[in-house]
């Protein structure tokens, strides 16, 4: 043992124990240091001071098991702002918006801080094969670095095998890996992932026809439809209603002209003395057809009519296409938000907020969130939910500076949040287009 | 009125590149319709923003301070920029009173800064005499103490200290304070966490106390040391040297300092910025610190990745390290800094134990490859591989900045291992501190 491990154990049994061992190392010290004392302990803490002291001072380097070298990244590297959020948002502010900030930074090629990847790995590995979409996103924007880091660690590895799609994953790989390899395929050859659904779903079982489902949800095709049309009397209650929300998301589609026919009698405008306003005739109740569509039973009793009525006539206009009432009332969707509809008004913003989202209308979304934002601030809990989700999925130019006006301090919570929300996304895709290499 | 400040330096102080852009273009007299500037070096100014009501912005050069109305939380904001650079640029008239707001603002500012130093200038030499020599005797009172009380340990064993829980140094680090002996004590304090410090704590214990021991030795005997050691001792031991007498006693260092990394910690509600520099001329280290009470701002001015020419006064020590920006003539741009081999770094480190045995945080600068195994380390280009400190964890952002390819590395040597701050990319862009 070595002379301090000797000074260690004698220290530690104490010195009214034991005796105190020298100090002296072959070659380096010759002898015990002088002590001007003769207590044993204070020999002790001299000694070990001296040794202290000469290990620190001859410490000798070790040696290292290099790592491969990771693929260089051609990428150019992002501003240093849009690094910073990305480590904010990684940190925990608007965890909710990664995907998009990832989505806009892989379309614009840019290369994200390196030294963040292994929060973004970890981040999206914790979201887990449950956000698949997530993973790819990660995998590609954190490109070949994120890659090597996978490499190195078998934590990372589910993230970045999503990124290498293979035929072996659809007929071997685990649940994930097979929608990853679906979802990419449809991305690069729709037709080819319509063909493999519609070869897969007669042997599949309920939990790959649900994903089929969810992969088609991800961008709906017409092209799907008959696929999806099908699935409305799948066996598996939440696969008939996944199906009916896409085909309603899918303007075209037969379910959206079911629904038209079904909502143009239930909200009519009417242009009177009094001004232009917007008169409903909520559904009386919902019939088998209406169900097979994806609208939901209303609660067993308990519930009032009026409530029933309502409910039904937001699950309607939800699914209806925005272009129904744009072409039926003849007026562009910033007009059609502001019409009087007196107490229908919270049911009518609820619908037509889903239906935007659903649809991807862009032009509808900002109407109604300019009309929520500046006029009229909603006060239901779903109004208020429609409101957050208009917030996180409309233009993020709508967050540019002068677009809104800053919400006064006496505004309501839920008007501020999502006015901050805008704003972050504003800010978080102009970084992004900021970019200039190594500012 | 303080010397006028050039357009870099100003830009220096951008939290961000988006900041000085924003900055740069709300320079201008149109968006300012009040402005004003005082003699003690105070600047005020409205700005037209967004909001209906002009931000109220205000910039003390002395700190430099900044306040500002609007709610960004970039810090200093852009407001504080411009007004900053339309002052570089002459731009803003001197004189005149500043408005009810930036008054108040002021006032509070100089009413700390009134607090932070010490005015009990000494009226009477004889009491301060006096005063000096009762501290001494009751140090030295302390020390003997402290000294029984260490072989007390070593004489009943370190194995009871794992099991005694933080009172043993708690109590013990107290009677320092009373000793007026602030260094002692919390060097005794940080002492509690070492039985809890994971395999070979009994190993580092023993050294701690023996390092204690040594400066009871030395300081029971000063005539036997060299006078700089005789300093250094004195500086552990708690005895502080007023900044004039710092800036009084030694002629300052005008380099290009390159400054280098940045570490924050947190005790007794004061966080103290330990900030690492490098000269590029004369190849010295040093370490500028900083003190703000938890939740107030730390001096910003000296920005990781830049280099400052400037004249630093270090403080007497065997190993000066700590210094004091005694002027500060520009801010120049820069790359990576050259960094040193393994063999270099611990070279440097034994010959600073030789002057300073304390001495435990040691300024490093490396060209290195992190690696994994066999322990999480950094290698140089000869293959020598230093340990990374086992408090950070994996290291996963540090591997994660180099691909397996080299990097420069700035941080603090301890006898645990590399505690990296900064990390220069390949693009030569100073990464941190970020948790590396």
């Amino acid at each position: 043992m070595s002379a301090w491990q000797d000074l260690v154990t004698a220290s530690l049994i104490g010195t009214e124990r034991t005796e105190v061992p020298p100090a002296a190392v072959p070659g380096v010290l010759t002898s015990d240091p002088a002590s001007a004392t003769q207590d044993p302990a204070a020999v002790l803490l001299d000694r070990a001071a001296l040794l202290t002291a000469a290990r620190r001072a001859g410490r000798r380097p070790g040696q290292a098991d290099p790592l491969p070298l990771a693929e260089p990244d051609p990428r150019p590297a992002m501003s240093q702002a849009a690094g910073r959020r990305l480590a904010r948002m990684l940190g925990g502010q608007y965890p909710e918006l990664l995907a998009e900030w990832l989505t806009a930074a892989i379309a614009r090629g840019l290369r994200p801080p390196p030294e963040l990847l292994p929060a973004l790995l970890d981040r999206t590995r914790r979201a887990g094969p449950a956000d698949s979409s997530l993973l790819r996103l990660a995998a590609e924007a954190g490109g070949p670095r994120a890659r090597w880091l996978a490499g190195l660690n078998p934590d990372w590895e589910l993230v970045t095998a999503q990124h290498l799609p293979a035929e072996d994953a659809w007929r071997l790989g685990r649940a994930a890996q097979r929608r990853g390899y679906l979802a990419s395929l449809r991305v690069r050859d729709p037709a080819a992932a319509s063909e493999l659904i519609a070869g897969s779903w007669e042997s599949a079982g309920p939990d790959d026809r649900s994903m089929f489902v969810r992969v088609m949800a991800d961008g709906p095709r017409l092209a799907d439809e008959p696929l999806l049309e099908a699935a409305l009397d799948d066996e598996t209650a939440w696969i008939r209603k996944m199906a009916a929300d896409v085909l309603a998301a899918l303007p075209g589609s037969a379910l959206a002209r079911r629904m038209t026919a079904r909502a143009v009698r239930c909200l009519r405008i009417e242009r009177g003395p009094r001004g232009t306003r917007l008169v409903v005739f909520p559904p009386a109740k919902s019939d088998a057809l209406m169900r097979r569509d994806g609208i939901a039973t209303g609660p067993v009793g308990g519930s009032s009519q009026p409530a029933d009525q309502a409910r039904l006539m937001l699950e309607v206009v939800a699914r209806t296409p925005l272009l129904t009432w744009t072409d039926d009332f003849g007026l562009g969707p910033a007009q059609i938000v502001t019409l009087w509809s007196g107490d229908w008004a919270p049911v009518l913003f609820t619908a037509w907020s889903r239906a935007a989202i659903a649809q991807r209308d862009q032009d509808w979304m900002s109407a109604l969130l300019h009309r929520a934002l500046t006029a009229r601030p909603p006060g239901l809990a779903a109004e208020i939910e429609a409101l957050r989700q208009l917030a996180r999925r409309a233009d993020p130019r709508l967050g540019g500076p002068a677009v809104l006006p800053d919400p006064g301090p006496d505004a309501p919570p839920v008007i501020r949040e999502a006015t901050r929300l805008l704003r972050f996304r504003y800010e978080m895709l102009k970084e992004l287009d900021d970019h200039d290499g190594g500012d | 009125m303080a010397e006028r400040w050039n357009r870099a330096r100003v830009l220096s102080l951008a939290p961000d590149t988006s900041s000085q852009q924003a900055a740069q273009s709300l320079a201008t007299g149109r968006s300012w319709p009040l402005t004003g500037a005082a003699e003690r070096g105070a600047l005020w100014g409205e700005c037209l923003g967004s909001a209906t009501t002009p931000y109220r912005t205000a910039v003390d050069l002395s700190g430099p301070a900044y306040q500002c109305s609007c709610p960004s939380r970039k810090f200093p904001c852009k407001h504080a920029l411009a007004l900053l650079l339309l002052w570089s640029d002459d731009s803003i008239a001197a004189g005149g009173d500043p408005p009810e707001w930036a008054e108040k603002w002021f006032a509070t500012r100089s009413a700390r800064a009134g607090d932070a130093e010490d005015p009990k200038t000494p009226a009477d030499p004889a009491a301060a005499l006096h005063r000096a020599e009762q501290r001494e005797a009751r140090v030295a009172a302390g020390l003997d103490e402290l000294d029984r009380w260490l072989c007390d340990q070593v004489r009943q064993g370190l194995a009871t200290s794992q099991r005694s829980g933080y009172r043993l140094w708690d109590d013990i680090a107290s009677r320092m304070v009373d000793a007026q002996a602030p260094g002692l004590a919390e060097r005794l304090r940080a002492l509690a966490a070492v039985p809890h410090s994971g395999p070979g704590w009994e190993g580092r214990l023993l050294e701690e106390y023996a390092l204690l021991r040594l400066l009871v030795t030395a300081y029971s005997d000063p005539g036997k040391l060299p006078s700089a050691l005789r300093d250094t001792v004195r500086s552990r031991i708690g005895f502080t040297v007023r900044q004039a007498e710092v800036l009084a006693s030694a002629a300052p260092v005008r380099d290009h300092w390159h400054v280098l990394a940045r570490r924050e910690l947190d005790q007794d509600r004061i966080r103290t910025r330990r900030t690492w520099l490098r000269g590029r001329r004369t190849g010295r280290f040093a370490l500028v610190l900083s003190f703000a009470a938890i939740g107030q701002s730390l001096d910003g001015s000296l920005t990781v990745g830049t280099v400052v020419d400037a004249d630093l006064a270090f403080y007497p020590a065997a190993v000066p390290l700590r210094a004091l920006v005694a002027a500060r003539h520009d801010t120049l741009p820069a790359g990576a800094p050259p960094g040193l081999t393994t063999a270099g770094l611990l070279a440097g480190y034994a010959r600073a134990l030789g002057l300073d045995p304390w001495l435990e945080s040691w300024p490093a600068l490396l060209e290195g490859t992190p690696a994994r195994t066999p322990l999480p380390c950094l290698f140089d280009a000869a293959g020598a591989a230093v340990p990374l400190h086992p408090g950070l964890g994996d290291c996963w952002p540090l591997l994660a900045l180099s691909g397996g390819r080299p990097l420069t590395v700035a941080g603090e040597w301890t006898p645990r291992g590399l505690w990296p701050l900064t990390a220069w990319d390949h693009d030569g862009m100073a990464v941190g501190p970020v948790p590396l």
